[in-house]
């Protein structure tokens, strides 16, 4: 009876014991992953949306809409920027693919200028935009990895173009 | 007895409980690790506000300018330590980059009119396209895009190529243009990531000729 009692004793003080340690290791470990990291990796300018899968006839181009959203601030080129020396905003898939690229309709470009030079007018997109990519695909599943060519800036400055793979999962029937 | 089972009972089940929670802990963070490591492999640099330092690497305002050996569009090799003694403003800029160019005929002006007091501006291309040094196509392609660029905005200034293999040494360059100002000791004295306007480069300058501090 008073070996239970002490048992019981022993067990309920180590549990609380434990409980503390289990919580302060806790606390100390999400003030840790709160924290401001050493690093600034961020999400990237241009995030691919949607779809993941998409199902067309076998053999047939068919449309298809790709989704993609812009991070705030940022502009990239339209597909028809208005300068030579601009990039253009450019969808591809690997020739060597099962699923081939019948052609591509971009969207129309905004018209955009920059606080330091008011009088030119560039062609760009922001926030999301749609590519109607016309896909010819063989019968099957094909998980394609699509490219999207893009070149991103903000008002003052520009970051290096730069290729996002955008996986389609297209199933041919 | 009652009343010790009672307690042993509590005492299993907080025991439960803490284990279960220990377990969803874990679960968690193991999620969030694998969904940072995803997210870091398609990560890039966001740009920091005009005029801070670049948001991949320390400022090297108050620091020596690192040095360099880069190539002209000529092929002749240049270094920093060729300019010992002259006040300079290091301009990382790149063809496919507006702000670049908008601020381009700001610099042949500012050179023109602090070069005969000994300022030197230097252009230095960074196109961002981590071509590998065998890469002999890419490196032509870019050169003649550099050398266009260059007729076309008649950059008088010397213009060396290659700045991407600086970017360690000087911040990271995430993003273009990126302006470091040198004075004639060598010590950078200001550092503006993206563009701002003429007046402040001008001051920029002055503070490197050691004027109008």
């Amino acid at each position: 009876m008073i070996a239970t009692k002490i048992l019981a004793r022993k067990l309920f003080t180590g549990t609380l014991l434990m409980a503390a340690a289990a919580t302060g290791a806790s606390s100390q470990e999400d003030s840790l992953t709160s924290s401001p990291r050493q690093t600034v990796l961020k999400p990237q300018a241009v995030e691919y949306l949607y779809p993941e899968q998409v199902t067309v006839p076998a053999g047939k181009p068919t449309p298809v809409s790709l989704h993609f959203r812009i991070r705030e601030n940022l502009h990239i080129n339209s597909h028809t920027p208005r300068a030579e020396y601009l990039i253009p905003t450019v969808f591809s898939l690997p020739e060597s693919s099962d699923v081939k690229l019948a052609n591509a309709t971009y969207p129309t470009g905004t018209d955009f200028t920059l606080p330091a030079d008011p009088d030119q007018k560039l062609s760009v997109y922001t926030g999301d935009f749609a590519i109607q990519a016309k896909l010819v695909s063989t019968a099957g599943n094909h998980l394609v990895e699509a490219k999207l060519r893009y070149q991103a800036c903000d008002q003052t400055q520009c970051l290096p173009p730069k290729t996002i793979t955008v996986p389609i999962d297209v199933i041919g029937k | 007895m009652k009343r010790n089972t009672i307690v042993i009972g509590i005492t299993l089940l907080i025991l439960a409980t803490f284990a279960w929670a220990g377990w969803a802990n874990w679960m968690y963070r193991k999620q969030a690790a694998a969904r940072a490591l995803a997210s870091a492999s398609n990560a890039e640099l966001i740009p920091a506000a005009p005029g801070d330092v670049p948001a991949g690497g320390a400022s090297l305002t108050g620091k020596p300018a690192p040095n360099f050996t880069l190539e002209d569009l000529s092929g002749n090799k240049v270094s920093l330590s060729s300019y010992k003694g002259k006040p300079l403003l290091i301009n990382f800029w790149a063809t496919w980059c507006g702000p670049c160019k908008i601020e381009t005929p700001w610099l042949i002006d500012l050179q023109n009119e602090y070069g005969p007091k000994g300022l030197q501006i230097i252009g230095i291309s960074t196109e961002g396209d981590d071509l590998k040094p065998d890469d002999k196509e890419g490196w032509a392609h870019d050169k003649a895009e550099i050398a266009k660029f260059v007729k076309r905005e008649h950059m008088q200034y010397p213009v060396l190529i290659n700045g991407d293999s600086l970017a360690a040494e000087y911040g990271g360059l995430d993003a273009m243009p990126t302006s470091v100002y040198v004075d004639k000791e060598g010590k950078v004295v200001a550092m503006q990531l993206g563009i701002s306007s003429k007046e402040d480069m001008e001051a920029h300058i002055r503070k490197a000729m050691g004027e109008g501090q």
